[in-house]
């Protein structure tokens, strides 16, 4: 599987495929210290996204990310984000922005 | 594989973290589970029950590995100390650079330097 690029289109899709398949999906970080990478996964087993950085900011992403995650587990795939993505929001200005220029 | 209370978990990873800095990687693992096996699930099932499920982490440096799991009670709390002992550990990527900044500093000072003795 080819890494995607946006983290967007990243988060949106595995939100998406957790939703599809909550009992097989899993979300895997892998970090390597001494190559300063970072490689987040989601998959299904029967399809992969993946997602590689090695910038610092971009473990904010990752932040929210497993907050998703834990949240949706958790309590079940039905919850409503608002809450957890309300809170990011306000947060993270830079993506708010990205998405009004979209619009 | 052995399955931790939070807290000794939380050690472990901490741990796990200081242990691969040189070399090594670290993997965690989100996964929705009900810690069931399929025929206590199915009995679950036909007697009509409702499954419980938990969000169970792993975490594995290819050697060993260990698990805990949250519930929807005391997955906050859980997540907050496991994103402090992310930033903590996570220090080898690479920081935005800065020369932007640094530029738009010295600017700034031309400016302030340059509008003093206007107004004087």
């Amino acid at each position: 599987m080819v890494y995607i690029t946006s983290w967007d289109e990243f988060l949106d899709r595995s939100v998406q495929l957790f939703r599809a398949d909550p009992d097989s999906t899993r979300y895997v970080m892998k970090y390597r210290h001494c190559d300063g990478k970072l490689v987040l996964k989601v998959t299904d087993n029967r399809q992969c996204l993946k997602y590689k950085t090695d910038q610092a900011q971009e473990a904010k992403k990752m932040e929210k990310l497993n907050n998703i995650f834990f949240t949706l587990m958790a309590r079940g795939p039905e919850v409503d984000l608002s809450e957890v993505t309300g809170k990011e929001q306000t947060d993270a200005q830079p993506i708010k922005k990205g998405r009004g220029r979209k619009q | 594989m052995v399955l931790l209370q939070l807290d000794p978990f939380l050690n472990e990873l901490t741990s796990m973290f200081e242990r691969s800095t040189e070399k090594g990687t670290v993997w965690v693992t989100l996964k929705r589970s009900s810690l069931k096996s399929k025929v206590q699930k199915n009995k679950l099932v036909t007697a009509g029950e409702a499954i419980e499920y938990r969000c169970l982490i792993r975490a594995t440096n290819g050697k060993k590995t260990i698990s805990t799991t949250v519930g929807p009670k005391d997955h906050q709390r859980f997540q907050a100390s496991y994103a402090t002992i992310l930033k903590a550990h996570m220090t080898a990527l690479k920081k935005r650079e800065r020369k932007d900044k640094k530029k738009s500093a010295e600017i700034d000072k031309r400016e302030g330097s340059s509008k003093r003795p206007k107004k004087t």
